[in-house]
């Protein structure tokens, strides 16, 4: 395959040179939006004194852990071997987690760190200089690493590469120095308490037309998708690109749970299980869209919030955001896929694997099996409900990255890198031999299908939702 | 930067293959994208209607529409729009109608 495609080799100071563009942000402070004025979203500010407020924040910010990862790091060279960036790229230290690491060290180094004031030579501290310094480690810290974890699961110290880098782009955030994407998002889910600006009536009218659409399709005319109902055993929540440009996951799922006899709900407000806080650093951010989901779970007493296939999301509510929203939460939290797992475990639905007859291998999204823990149910899901299944070495807490995680896929800049270093995934992929890769997170569906068609895979990428709905067995009275 | 030609002029795109300038698009453009990035050769009086739609939306609202919109308008089902357009309504049919890369995980 290699010999098949030949990736123009991208210059790494194309990326790291990659200018501040502040077209949205210019936008945002003239029309002055609400978030900005809150001071919720920030606006970079070329008169202040960005460089110093960098270290402040770092100074303030600073945790346990995140110190520990600084100083742990024995340059042993372990990560360069399990991150998708050196792999492709294996002369090129410059894609080492090590080196990305080191960038925010040095200036720990120069500030927090003793040694850096015995010795700073030694131990390369540094500070950022200027505006264009900040920038270029914008161009680090969010377009050359995905933050998938894998390098951390491989270090001998248990540096946290990942963390480190969500530190820096947290502090950056702060600034507004960060990459368009992210800004723009960003704006979104503060402005709509959605990542796509999707409106409560678009919202209710989306639904609306998969429950008539399902009712057709099966001939029930009393198949729901109910929403803001009250007491349920529980409240489903969904990535908005679902409702923004592919609801078929939404009717896949109400099909399900209506086979199962579950008694569930969509919330009006809260759904978006999404959070762009994880991508971009801010904790706030963080905060609030995690909130909005546990709230919207109390007030309709859902016994339980389900989280539709989605990585980052899954991450976030069910593990990061108790945290960062300082929330008590006590209704638990789980993938979809363990719901689909107990449904089949129970007998609450019928499956016939043979209604899924083509090769299908798993994609472990790196939220959900190094950050999340979910890695046999989605296996055991699958050899029910397909005949040929396929595992992809190295699987589980071991798996690359699709490419597109870290919030990689909203930032087009750094596109052509990330599918440069997509070569290990693409050859991950075809030594399978699978025709359909199957994935429970929407963001590896997109980076997936972006390196399939580069690479040019003769592969197709699927959900488990559209697996499970399509081995149903539905005997109606 | 990967760019297209079209009648002998050079369209810039972005890195996702949408259009750098959105105000660049016209009839040809759009064949263009469709044969470059969706692999379609002819445009069928359908792929017209849904990104006639979809573009007529981007210039009042300068916004990608609901898919569920798109339905509604053209008539046409969800399953349909996938069959028009393989890579879906936003990476493939609004990056035909010559729209920017909307926001977000897509």
């Amino acid at each position: 395959m290699s010999e098949k495609i030949k990736n123009k080799r991208i210059k790494i100071e194309d990326i790291t040179n990659l200018p501040l563009e502040l077209e949205s942000q210019k936008k945002a402070s003239q029309e002055k939006i609400g978030s900005v004025s809150e001071g919720k979203l920030k606006l970079y500010n070329q008169q202040k004194k960005n460089v110093d407020r960098f270290r402040e924040l770092l100074s303030e910010k600073i945790t346990r852990q995140l110190a520990s990862s600084m100083v742990a790091c024995v340059h042993c060279g372990m990560c360069a071997e399990s991150c998708h960036y050196s792999l492709t790229r294996p002369d090129d230290p410059k894609m080492t987690p090590v080196y990305k690491a080191d960038q925010i060290r040095r200036i720990f180094k120069k500030h927090i760190d003793w040694t850096g004031r015995v010795f700073p030579k030694w131990v390369k501290a540094r500070s950022p200089v200027d505006d264009q310094d900040l920038n270029h480690l914008k161009n680090i810290v969010f377009g050359t690493c995905s933050a998938c974890r894998r390098c951390t699961f491989n270090c001998p110290m248990g540096v946290e590469t990942a963390l480190l880098i969500r530190f820096a782009r947290g502090i950056l955030t702060d600034l507004g120095i960060v990459p368009e994407g992210v800004f723009n998002v960003s704006r979104d889910q503060w402005e709509t308490g959605n990542q796509m600006a999707v409106t409560e009536e678009d919202y209710l009218d989306t639904l609306d037309w998969m429950k008539e659409e399902l009712q057709e399709e099966l001939d029930i005319p009393d198949i729901d998708i109910p929403i803001d109902k009250e007491d349920c055993d529980f409240m489903y929540t969904i990535n908005p690109r679902e409702i923004k440009f592919d609801p078929r996951s939404i009717s896949h799922a109400a099909k399900i749970f209506h086979f199962a006899g579950e008694k569930w709900t969509m919330p009006k407000w809260g759904w978006d299980q999404t959070n762009f806080g994880l991508f971009s650093g801010d904790d706030r951010l963080g905060a609030y869209v995690a909130k909005n989901v546990y709230e919207a779970a109390v007030r309709l007493r859902a016994k339980r919030i389900v989280i539709s296939e989605c990585g980052h999301g899954y991450r976030s509510t069910r593990w990061e955001g108790y945290n960062w929203a300082e929330y008590d939460q006590n209704i638990p939290t789980e993938s979809v896929i363990l719901t689909l797992m107990r449904y089949i475990q129970k007998g609450m639905i019928k499956v016939d694997p043979a209604k899924n007859p083509e090769p299908v291998t798993f994609h472990d999204s790196c939220n959900l099996a190094r950050s999340g823990d979910l890695l046999e149910a989605p296996r055991w899901v699958l050899d029910k409900v397909c005949t040929d299944y396929r595992e992809m070495f190295p699987n589980r807490r071991e798996n690359f990255c699709c490419t597109g995680g870290g919030g990689l896929l909203s930032m087009a800049e750094y596109r052509p890198l990330r599918l440069e270093v997509a070569k290990v995934k693409a050859e991950q992929l075809e030594a399978t031999g699978a025709k359909l890769v199957c994935t429970i997170c929407h963001n590896c569906v997109d980076g997936l299908t972006d390196l399939i068609k580069h690479y040019k895979l003769d592969m197709k990428v699927v959900q488990i939702l559209e697996l499970v709905s399509n081995s149903m067995v539905i005997r109606m009275p | 930067m990967p760019d297209l030609e079209v009648k002998g002029k050079k369209i810039e795109l972005s890195q996702e293959g949408f259009l750098y300038n959105p105000q660049e698009w016209d009839d040809d453009v759009a064949r263009a994208l469709a044969k470059a990035e969706e692999g379609i050769e002819d445009m069928s009086e359908d792929h017209w209607t849904v990104i006639n739609y979809i573009r007529e939306y981007f210039l009042e609202k300068n916004l990608a529409p609901m898919v569920r919109k798109v339905c509604k308008n053209t008539g046409f089902p969800l399953k349909y729009i996938f069959e028009l357009f393989p890579s879906g309504p936003a990476k493939g049919a609004c990056k035909v109608a010559g729209l920017p890369k909307p926001d977000g995980c897509v």
